[in-house]
């Protein structure tokens, strides 16, 4: 699959979830998929300026009904992290996270923040899939919407580069 | 000016607005002015403002109201940007400035040195963006807001005095509930609503 054919295989699984509201901050590996989401007109997509903004208004559509997605890079999920504490654990609100895993085996840049990922995803007791097959996408997405709503805590899939199309899967990992 | 009285000017014409109030005294203040299940105390600093907007957007026929602070919005000041760009018509979000951080004893924030919340805002975009210098403005421009269909920006000095009132009675669970109940019951909706396997019913 290449990044479009990923892109809108993503955009189908969150079609699929039934996701109404998307919160976004743009990584270089997601830019096929955000231009998917914005083209997309079952969504409305909320270009961020800082992460953590993005959880505060998914909240708030969630209290209102709607059924919401953020998408952001690792860093992003960094910067989140009161706003997912302190409103999302704190009021037991789900969010389905879509997170660039930057630092992944492979990867020449941002190590250090991948090597931090999945330990804090653990510390915050966020349970977590990673995606590498783009064939499998959709599907990941609209389970995962159903544990994040279940469970009434956030969830959070880790998107690889293979899972966007940009390198090719390998089937040990 | 004081905060409560001010905060009696909102609730005096806020009929079924959905209100969402930053952590702090005003949080207390506002529910003994207008007690309703629709009233959403926000716990994380500087999250008002955006999780008002998520409301704006999720239901653009409902009016919604941002009691936000001086503190709040400096820790937030990026929602003023994604605010202006998505510009919801039914979002009103107010600043009671008193330039500290009251809940947290109240040192000075920088709009005691001299930031201007509403320039910012209107430096952001969001068009219509006032301050109201007197207790009878601030009501006219609360009123317009909400009678309006724009997106509205009012920001007011106010006192650090605090009135006392009842403490806040529910937990941020039990808030949430009542709070998204409230939505089903004025919006005639089921957020609840799961289908599951007839075993598991």
């Amino acid at each position: 699959m290449n990044p479009a054919e990923a892109a809108k295989t993503i955009v189908t699984g969150l079609k699929g979830a039934g996701i109404h509201l998307i919160a976004s901050l743009p990584d270089i590996n997601l830019t096929d998929l955000l231009r998917e989401i914005e083209e997309e007109s079952a969504f409305i997509h909320v270009p961020v300026c800082r992460e953590e903004e993005g959880i505060g208004i998914c909240a708030g559509a969630y209290l209102v009904g709607k059924k919401c997605a953020a998408v952001m890079q690792n860093g992003g999920f960094f910067n989140s992290n009161n706003a997912i504490v302190s409103t999302l654990l704190q009021y037991q609100i789900p969010l389905l996270l879509l997170i660039y895993y930057a630092g992944d085996i492979g990867d020449r840049t941002f190590g250090t923040t991948g090597s931090m990922t999945e330990p804090v995803l653990n510390a915050l007791g966020i349970r977590y899939y990673i995606m590498r097959d783009p064939a499998d996408a959709a599907e990941l997405i609209q389970r995962a919407q159903i544990m994040t709503e279940d469970a009434r805590r956030p969830v959070a899939l880790l998107v690889t580069k293979e899972a966007l199309g940009r390198r090719s899967a390998l089937k040990s990992l | 000016m004081k905060r409560y009285d001010c905060l009696k000017a909102v609730a005096a014409v806020a009929g079924d607005a959905l209100a969402v109030s930053s952590a702090g005294a005003m949080t207390l203040e506002w529910n003994a002015l207008r007690p309703s299940d629709g009233n959403l105390r926000v716990r994380t600093l500087g999250l008002c403002s955006s999780i008002a907007l998520g409301m704006a957007l999720g239901l653009p026929h409902r009016k919604v109201i941002a009691l936000d602070g001086d503190g709040s919005l400096l820790m937030n000041l990026c929602s003023l940007p994604t605010i202006a760009r998505m510009a919801p018509r039914n979002l009103t979000h107010i600043v009671f400035d008193n330039e500290v951080y009251e809940a947290s004893g109240s040192k000075r924030s920088a709009t005691a040195a001299g930031t201007d919340l509403v320039g910012v805002a209107l430096a952001a975009g969001i068009k219509n963006a006032l301050w109201a210098d007197s207790a009878e403005g601030f009501a006219a421009a609360v009123e317009g807001a909400l009678k309006g269909e724009q997106l509205c920006f009012i920001g007011v000095k106010v006192s650090s005095e605090r009135v006392a009132v009842a403490p806040f009675p529910l937990d941020e669970v039990e808030n949430k509930y009542r709070f998204m109940r409230h939505i089903e019951k004025t919006e005639k909706m089921e957020i609840f609503k799961v289908n599951l396997p007839a075993s598991y019913a």
